[in-house]
């Protein structure tokens, strides 16, 4: 069967200030057939997105493009601007991300999932309204005549991406680019998300470019998977003979990050992406490969066919992968201790009709990791901050057997050092513009200690701690990669030397690879501080591989504790259940 | 992008240059501007007279220099005095709990509904007007706006996770203030802060326009823009021209400065 894209040597080059064009894709090929879903899989930085732009040819101003992009017949890559007009929305269609941005807030949904199909077809307002009802059918809306005159603010977010999906599908396109259409959504939602492309593209026939940064995703769904490192292919192939052997290091380190449940060890990837300007001679993965030789940084490694896959590498992996190593530390064998006690804890925010938290109670052990998790909306971050005494709250907090919802302003302020925090976006929790060595002080210079000489050392041995070199004090936040910004506010709540560490969310902004190192090092202080933590996460597999015990949150509400083990093995609420299904990917 | 770095040096050289007329060059220009030479009344400019002479006779060179010490003398410190009101008024809504926030916003309200020039007729026709009490007037008038603004930012700023990670190292209200949103809201106010100096020239020029500013003897830019005025039917264009520039030229410096910060710093923020 003839491929209906067919990507040849495809290279991108983009200007970055004042440097010239910098090389962002390199020597990119693929197919796909008709109703074949390929999964195109790679890091921030990887070339993944600006690959899938290239397609619709809606790259920046200045961008250099050369190779074939082939559609059908017609290579895209020489393509006027008015033929490419013609190519948009009509034979490919395009879903992003987060559709509440995509879509316009001021138009109702049928108007807009009618508006590629009126302007490409040129049908009738009546013809395009009924257009819209079949694909809002299509697309799994419930009850979608009532539904075609609602704005996209009274939809749901997984809601939302049916009607971005419904929108794309409208002129019946031969391709769909599906750029990381899930990431953001719930598991369960996300799950239902990927169920649904999976059904369209086959009743259709359509050809599918799945653009994600978690192989997870793709993996129940792919047919065939691509995998971009630093803007060169790493690997590419069949989904099934590149799931049970991954032939390049690097595919292998990824798929070792994801978090699983009953992983006990998550593998990390050290070092970091290259920028494009310094990419290193030679395989470009090389300075970060476990199993490099000399070799490898004198040649550029060609494609080797390798079992089912092709992998860019000299010398692709071929047996089992290496086992994994036992866990080393027996769970259940510490003493308990109680720290900190929540009871009835319950919140109520001013013009919503339901509670946002309502009778929960939670208990946390000495040097235990307490798992929160829920879906968006079901009250975690809200529980993180009553627990905080950020937010005002009915019930009780006790730490150390101290009541802590008595205490208010000077001692209130006292108090709140031992119980530290860590946000979702890490930037975003540091300001702007003090550097990072006064922003790692902060909690230090609150105490009194104002000594310079001191603090300086003390940021360094901090710096230390969370894997970071200390000339990282000089520099200003906005210098820092996503996992760099993260380990320095994590090292900001060791500075304060807390009993307990909330984390918010840690690590879901982050790439998986990244998150697997940052989830490492949690893991590792934890036990060597003796630290407590509760971990605030919508990701099961993520709570599960840090978490001791687990509670699950539903609409405000507790629906089931227990230990990690139970809760996999046995759980006794539907939700959970769900949950551990979801992540069981 | 040329241009904002344009505006901001054009601004800078301009407002250096006012700066320098008013402040440095009367102690530098050897004539009196009260000395009356009352046969060279009403004359062009001459080698001896290089900006012409009044219907006095008085050198006008010598008393568009003394008139532009009077101005910024007085606008300059009622500036300052507007800024650090402004600053204080607005933090302390910014960080006060929501009930005071909104008292202190409603009493700003009442202010700022009050027309400026009017009240400061109003307060211009009560008090005796020296020096002192024209800075504290128009001080006094002129900080409500970037109180609203100071406020505005704060409360924004407030919400951020980088404040609430101080707040549980145990960061108080002053401390906040000091070593987080004074810095971060630092590019608003610096931009702010040259647009207020620039608006207080004004407003004391319009005052002594209308004889409430700056008193007889002595001259500024508003009043020497008044007297000129009175004998327009002479055509004394070497009267009206150079004072009637400088407040222009000051305040066009403050808006290019202003402009060119802000543009400079939009992105960075």
């Amino acid at each position: 069967m003839s491929p209906v894209l067919e990507i040849r040597n495809l290279s991108v080059a983009l200007p970055r200030g004042g440097a010239g064009l910098v090389k962002v894709l390199e020597d990119f090929s693929l197919a796909i057939a008709p109703g074949e879903m390929l999964g195109l899989v790679g890091e921030s930085g990887s070339g993944k997105t600006i690959a899938a732009l290239s397609i619709m040819r809606l790259l920046p101003p200045g961008a250099a493009l050369s190779g074939e992009i082939r559609l059908g017949g017609q290579n895209l890559a020489q393509a006027s601007e008015a033929e490419m007009r013609r190519v948009r929305g009509k034979r490919i269609g395009m879903v992003f991300q987060n559709p509440l941005a995509a879509l316009n807030p001021s138009r109702s949904v049928a108007a807009q999932i009618a508006e590629a199909w009126r302007v490409h077809e040129g049908g009738s307002a009546r013809a395009a309204r009924a257009r819209a009802l079949d694909l809002l059918g299509e697309v799994g809306i419930p009850n979608p005549a009532a539904r075609l005159d609602d704005y996209p603010h009274q939809f749901s977010g997984g809601m939302r991406q049916r009607v971005m999906i419904a929108m794309a599908l409208a002129c019946a396109p031969q391709l769909l680019i599906a750029d990381e259409p899930s990431t953001g959504l719930d598991p369960l939602v996300a799950a239902q998300i990927m169920a649904l492309i999976t059904r369209l593209r086959r009743e259709r026939d359509m050809a599918v470019l799945f653009v994600t940064h978690d192989l997870s995703v793709v993996r129940d769904h792919a047919d065939s998977i691509h995998v971009l490192y630093a803007g060169r292919s790493a690997e590419w192939g069949g989904a099934r003979d590149f799931f049970a052997q991954p032939r390049h290091p690097y595919s292998e380190a990824l798929l070792g990050a994801v978090p699983r449940l009953g992983v006990a060890r998550l593998r990390t990837i050290p070092g970091a992406l290259p920028e494009p300007e310094a990419r290193p001679p030679g395989c470009r993965f090389a300075p970060r490969c476990a199993y490099v030789r000399p070799d490898c940084t004198a040649t550029d490694p060609p494609p080797l066919r390798a079992g089912g896959t092709h992998a860019a590498c000299l010398y692709p992996l071929s047996a089992a992968p290496p086992a994994e190593p036992a866990p080393d530390l027996p769970a259940g064998e510490r003493r308990y201790l109680p720290l900190l006690q929540a009871r009835a804890l319950g919140v109520r925010y001013p013009g919503h009709a339901a509670p946002a938290l309502q009778g929960v109670s939670l208990e946390l052990g000495r040097g235990e990791c307490l798992g929160i998790v829920g879906a968006s909306g079901s009250g975690k971050s809200t529980l993180g901050r009553a627990i905080l005494q950020m937010q005002p709250h009915t019930g009780q907090v006790t730490l150390n057997g101290q009541d802590v919802t008595a205490l208010r302003g000077a001692a209130l302020r006292g108090w709140r050092r031992r119980l530290q925090v860590v946000f979702q976006d890490p930037r975003e929790s540091m300001n702007p513009r003090m550097r990072v060595g006064e922003i790692i002080a902060e909690p230090l210079v609150l105490q009194g200690q104002t000594a310079r000489a001191a603090n300086a050392a003390r940021v360094a041995e901090l710096l230390n701690n969370v894997g970071l070199s200390a000339e990282m004090a000089s520099r200003f936040p906005a210098t820092l990669s996503g996992g760099q910004a993260q380990r320095v506010a994590i090292a900001r709540a060791l500075a304060a030397q807390p009993e307990l560490i909330v984390l918010d969310e840690p690590t879901s902004a982050l790439d998986v690879s990244t998150q697997a190192m940052l989830l490492n090092l949690l893991k590792a202080l934890g036990r060597r501080l003796g630290l407590s933590y509760i971990l605030i996460s919508h990701d099961f597999a993520v709570v599960s591989y840090m978490a001791d015990r687990i509670a699950v949150l539903r609409e405000g509400q507790v629906v089931e504790t227990g230990p990690v083990a139970r809760l996999i093995s046995a759980p006794r609420d539907a939700y959970t259940a769900a949950l551990v299904g979801a992540a069981r990917r | 992008m040329n241009r904002p770095r344009g505006s901001l040096a054009a601004g800078l050289a301009l407002g250096g240059l006012i700066l320098a007329l008013g402040l440095v060059a009367p102690f530098l220009y050897p004539a009196d501007p009260y000395a009356l030479h009352p046969a060279q009344a009403l004359q062009a400019p001459s080698l001896a007279f290089p900006l012409g002479t009044d219907e006095l006779g008085r050198d006008n060179l010598a008393l568009v220099l003394a008139g532009g010490l009077a101005t910024l003398v007085v606008a300059l410190p009622a500036a300052a005095l507007a800024f650090a009101a402004g600053l204080a008024y607005g933090l302390l809504a910014g960080l006060a709990p929501p009930w005071a926030d909104k008292i202190l916003m409603r009493l700003l309200d009442v202010v700022l509904a009050l027309p400026s020039l009017i009240v400061l007729l109003f307060f211009a026709a009560l008090v005796p007007l020296n020096n002192t009490s024209l800075i504290l007037l128009l001080g006094l008038i002129s900080w409500p706006g970037l109180a609203r603004l100071v406020r505005n930012e704060t409360r924004a700023q407030r919400g951020r996770d980088f404040i609430f990670a101080a707040e549980q190292a145990g960061a108080g209200r002053l401390y906040l203030a000091r070593a987080h949103l004074l810095r971060v809201i630092a590019p608003v106010l610096v931009v702010n802060g040259t647009f207020m100096v620039g608006d207080a020239i004004f407003a004391l020029s319009a005052l002594s326009f209308l004889g409430l500013g700056v008193q007889p003897p002595q001259v500024s830019w508003g009043s020497l823009l008044e007297t000129a005025l009175n004998i327009i039917a002479l055509d004394p264009w070497w009267l009206i021209l150079p004072p009637g520039l400088l407040v222009f030229g000051s305040l066009l410096a403050a808006s290019l400065t202003g402009q060119g910060l802000l543009r400079r710093w939009g992105e960075a923020r």
